[in-house]
C-alpha cells in the first residue's frame, strides 16, 4: 500500500557516502545509502550498533554534512547548504528528539517549547499558547512549569516530542528516543509518537535497536555497515482510533493485539486500508 | 534583528547559576571598589600633602626676577612689583603676597647660624600660608612690629634663644656692603618639617627693607590658587609678563622632587590597576570558559533545534556584559560608599605612622574621589570584563552541533 513514489517522497537519499577520519584512519559510516521516505510515514531505522543509524539521521536532519551523494529533504538539497542555511532549514523543517538530555536545563518545560517558537519569530504570548497546546497533546499540561531536572526521563522525552512538533515541522527525526527509558515508558512514548503521526500526518523517522520500537514501525529500514540491507514494509493493522484503543495507561502492544484479534474476527478484509492522512502542512 | 528570546535565555542562564554569577559579580565589585578606595585615598593624601606643602611656605606659584630662584641675590630683585601685582589681579588672583629674601647669619650671645631671612607682609601672608598656625611659642608677625623676628624651633634651640631675646642678623645689602640689625624674637615655629624648623627666619618686610636699604624692595611675589588652576595660570602669567624679565614658577618646578614623588605614587596605582584588571580578566575568563565547557552539550542542542551561531555568541556576550555591568555598578556603589564615609570621618594615619604629621601629611587623611581616576578605573574594568566574555562566546559559536552534543 505505501508505494514509495518520488512525487510523494519527502526524503530522498541517493548513493550517500560519509567517512569519519580519525587521524589518517578513515572510518566509513555510510557506504552508498539509497532511501526514500514518503510524507506521513512512520519509519524505523534499525541496525546494529555502529551500522550508521545516527549518522544517517544527522545527515538527513542537516546536522552534519556528507562526502558524496544526494540528500533531498522536502525538496531542498541539504548537502549544498552552508552553516546558516542548515540551521534555518532545521528550524523550519525538522523536529528532533534525541536519546537524552534533550532539554535546556535552565528553562521550564513550557519555556523549552516556547523557545523554538520564538526562534521562528513568534512573540512570547503566541509561543506560550502553542507550548500549552503541545504540552496537553503529550499529556504534560500539568507539569509545564517544571524544569527538566524536576521531570522523569519519560516526561522529559514527552516534552522533547512536544518541542519537536511545536514548530510544525515536516519531519521528526528521533535518534533512539527510548534508549534511556524503561520498557514500559518506552512503549508509551512510541505509542504517543504513533498517535501524533496519525493525528497530524507528520513524517517520523526513528532509529532504534529496541524490539518494541521495531514492532511499532509501519516500515522498517535495516542498516548494516552503512548500507540499507532490507526495507521491510509491514502491513499493519489499522492504527486503532486514538485515545480509545491506545490509552496511555494500557500496554499498547497488548491493546493492539486485542484490537487486531477482535477486528480480524469481524471484518478481516478491511484491515490496514487506512494510511496516515496529513492534516497539517 | 536579534530575537529577544536570546537575551531572555541568557538571563535565565545567569539566574540558573546564581551562585557562580554572584561570585563573579562580587569579585569584580570587590576589585573595583578596592581600586576606587585606594585611588581616592591616594588622591586625598596627595591633596593634603600639596595643600600643606604650599601652605607651609612656598605657595602655589612664585614670581621672581629672572634667575633669582637659581641664585637668590638681592641684585635680582623685582623691578616692577606693582605692575606684576596688577597683572596678577587681572588674572583673577586675590591671594598674593610680597616677600623680600636675603641670606643672613643669625647670632645670639652664644653662637651663630646661617638662615634665609624672609621679610613678609604680616597682613597678607596668612592668605597664602598657614605659618601663623605653626607658631608653637609666642605669636606671628604683626603689621606694626619693628624688627620682630620668628625662628624655627631647631634654630632657636641651637642659638639657645627664648621668647623676647635679642637676635642679631648680619647680612649683605645688594651692593655687597655688610649690614647688621638687632631683632627681637617674638615667636617660634614647630612644624616637624626640616625646611621650616631650621635655617629660616621671618620678619616684617618693612624692617628688612630698612635693614637692607631697599625701600619697597621685593624679591618674590607668592600666589595661592587651587591645584587644578596652577598650570593654566602659570602659562597665562608667563604670557602676560613676557617683557618683564621675570620667572613664573609653579611649586612643581621649584620642588620637582615632590612632583615626581606624586607621579611615582600614581604610577604605583596604575600598576595596581593593571594587576586587578588581570585578576578580573583571568577570573571572569575562567568562569565564562568553565560555564561554556559545562554547557557544550546544551549549545549543541541549541544549535540542533535552530539557534544560529551568532545567536549563541550573543547569548554569551550578553552574559559577560551583564556580569561586567552588574559587578561594575556594585563596585561603584561600594567603592564610592566607602570613600564617602571615610571622606567625612577621615582616616587616622597616626596608628600606622606613629607620630602626627610627616612629610606634609596630616595624621587624618580624607580620601578624595577624583572623577578622572574613577572614569579610568571603571572603564578599564568594564572593558576587561567584556573582553573576557568575547573569547568564550567566539569559541561557543564555532561549535559543531553533533560534536557538541557528543560532549557529556
Ligand atoms: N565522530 C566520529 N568519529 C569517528 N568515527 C565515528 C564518529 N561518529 C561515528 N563514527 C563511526 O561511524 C560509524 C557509524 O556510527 P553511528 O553513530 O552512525 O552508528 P549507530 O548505528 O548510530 O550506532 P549506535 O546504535 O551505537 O548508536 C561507526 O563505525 C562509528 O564508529
Ligand atoms: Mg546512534
Amino acid at each position: 500500500m505505501i508505494q514509495p513514489d518520488n512525487s510523494s517522497a519527502i526524503i530522498t537519499v541517493k548513493k550517500l557516502h560519509k567517512c569519519y577520519w580519525v587521524g589518517s584512519m578513515p572510518f566509513p559510516a555510510l557506504n552508498g545509502v539509497n532511501l526514500s521516505i514518503d510524507r506521513g510515514e512512520f519509519a524505523v531505522l534499525a541496525g546494529r550498533s555502529g551500522s550508521g543509524k545516527s549518522t544517517l539521521l544527522n545527515v538527513i536532519g542537516a546536522l552534519e554534512s556528507a562526502d558524496n551523494g544526494e540528500v533531498i529533504v522536502n525538496g531542498e538539497n541539504i548537502l549544498g547548504m552552508n552553516h546558516t542555511e542548515r540551521t534555518l532549514f532545521r528550524l523550519h523543517n525538522i523536529g528532533f528528539v534525541f536519546q537524552s538530555f534533550n532539554l535546556i536545563r535552565v528553562l521550564s518545560a513550557r519555556e523549552n517549547i516556547a523557545y523554538v517558537c520564538q526562534l521562528q519569530g513568534m512573540d512570547k504570548k503566541e509561543s506560550e499558547g502553542i507550548a500549552d497546546h503541545w504540552l496537553n497533546e503529550v499529556d504534560m499540561g500539568h507539569l509545564g512549569y517544571r524544569r527538566p531536572d524536576q521531570l522523569s526521563g519519560g516526561q522529559q522525552q514527552r516534552v522533547a516530542v512536544a518541542r519537536a512538533l511545536a514548530t510544525n515541522p515536516k519531519i521528526v527525526l528521533a535518534d533512539e528516543p527510548t534508549a534511556n527509558l524503561d520498557t514500559q515508558t518506552g512503549q508509551r512514548l512510541m505509542c504517543l509518537l504513533q498517535q501524533l503521526n496519525d493525528k497530524f500526518g507528520t513524517t517520523f523517522l526513528i532509529s532504534s535497536h529496541d524490539p518494541d520500537v521495531k514492532n511499532a514501525a509501519r516500515r522498517l529500514i535495516k542498516l548494516a555497515d552503512g548500507q540499507v540491507v532490507r526495507k521491510w514494509e509491514k502491513i499493519p493493522p489499522a492504527p486503532p482510533p486514538i485515545s480509545k484503543a491506545c490509552p496511555i495507561k494500557n500496554l499498547p502492544l497488548a491493546g493492539r493485539i486485542r484490537q487486531f484479534l477482535r477486528k480480524k474476527r469481524k471484518r478481516p478484509s478491511k484491515t490496514g486500508e487506512k494510511g496516515p492522512t496529513p492534516r497539517r502542512s | 534583528m536579534i530575537k529577544p528570546v536570546i537575551y531572555a535565555v541568557a538571563l535565565r542562564n545567569l539566574l540558573g547559576h546564581l551562585r557562580r554569577t554572584m561570585l563573579t559579580v562580587g569579585a569584580i565589585a570587590v576589585g573595583l571598589s578596592a581600586l576606587i578606595f585606594l585611588w581616592s585615598f591616594n588622591d586625598g593624601l596627595h591633596r593634603n600633602m600639596l595643600q600643606n606643602f604650599q601652605d607651609a611656605i612656598i605657595g602655589s606659584i612664585q614670581i621672581h626676577h629672572e634667575g633669582f630662584f637659581e641664585r637668590p641675590e638681592l641684585s635680582r630683585h623685582l623691578r616692577n612689583p606693582d605692575k606684576i601685582i596688577t597683572t596678577v589681579e587681572q588674572a583673577g588672583v586675590k591671594r598674593w603676597s610680597r616677600r623680600l629674601e636675603a641670606f643672613a647669619l643669625a647670632a645670639s650671645d652664644e653662637t651663630t647660624e646661617g638662615v634665609m631671612l624672609i621679610g613678609m607682609e604680616a597682613d597678607r601672608e596668612p592668605v597664602i600660608t598657614d605659618l601663623g598656625k605653626r607658631i608653637s611659642i609666642g605669636r606671628f608677625l604683626r603689621e606694626d612690629d619693628e624688627y620682630a623676628c620668628i625662628l624655627g624651633a631647631t634654630t632657636a634651640r641651637n642659638l639657645k634663644l627664648g621668647l623676647g631675646d635679642p637676635v642679631v642678623m648680619i647680612g649683605y645689602d645688594r651692593f655687597g656692603a655688610l649690614v647688621a640689625e638687632e631683632f627681637t624674637l617674638v615667636g617660634i615655629i614647630t612644624s616637624g618639617e626640616m625646611g621650616l624648623d631650621r635655617g629660616m627666619a621671618l620678619t616684617n618686610i618693612k624692617s628688612l627693607q630698612e635693614m637692607l636699604d631697599m625701600p619697597d624692595g621685593v624679591t618674590d611675589i607668592v600666589l595661592r590658587t587651587p591645584e587644578d588652576r596652577i598650570q593654566q595660570l602659570t602659562d597665562e602669567l608667563i604670557f602676560a609678563l613676557s617683557d618683564e624679565n621675570v620667572e613664573v614658577m609653579p611649586w612643581s618646578t621649584m620642588f620637582p622632587v615632590m612632583h615626581e614623588w606624586i607621579i611615582l605614587h600614581d604610577g604605583f596605582l596604575y600598576l595596581f590597576l593593571a594587576v586587578v584588571l588581570f585578576i578580573v580578566l583571568a577570573g571572569e575568563l575562567n568562569t565564562m570558559l568553565l560555564s561554556m565547557l559545562e554547557r557544550t552539550r546544551e549549545f549543541g542542542i541549541f544549535m540542533a533545534i535552530g539557534t544560529e551561531r551568532y545567536e549563541i555568541g550573543l547569548m554569551l556576550v550578553f552574559e559577560a556584559l551583564f556580569i561586567g555591568l552588574a559587578g561594575t555598578l556594585l563596585g561603584i556603589v561600594f567603592g564610592t560608599g566607602i570613600v564617602l564615609v571615610t571622606h567625612s570621618t577621615g582616616i587616622d594615619l597616626s596608628i600606622l605612622l606613629g607620630s602626627t604629621s610627616r612629610f606634609y601629611v596630616d595624621s587624618l587623611v580624607y580620601p578624595h574621589l577624583n572623577l578622572d581616576h574613577l572614569g579610568t578605573t571603571v572603564g578599564a574594568i568594564l572593558i576587561a570584563s567584556i573582553i573576557a566574555g568575547l573569547y568564550p562566546a567566539w569559541k561557543a559559536s564555532r561549535l559543531q552541533p553533533v560534536e557538541a552534543m557528543r560532549n557529556v
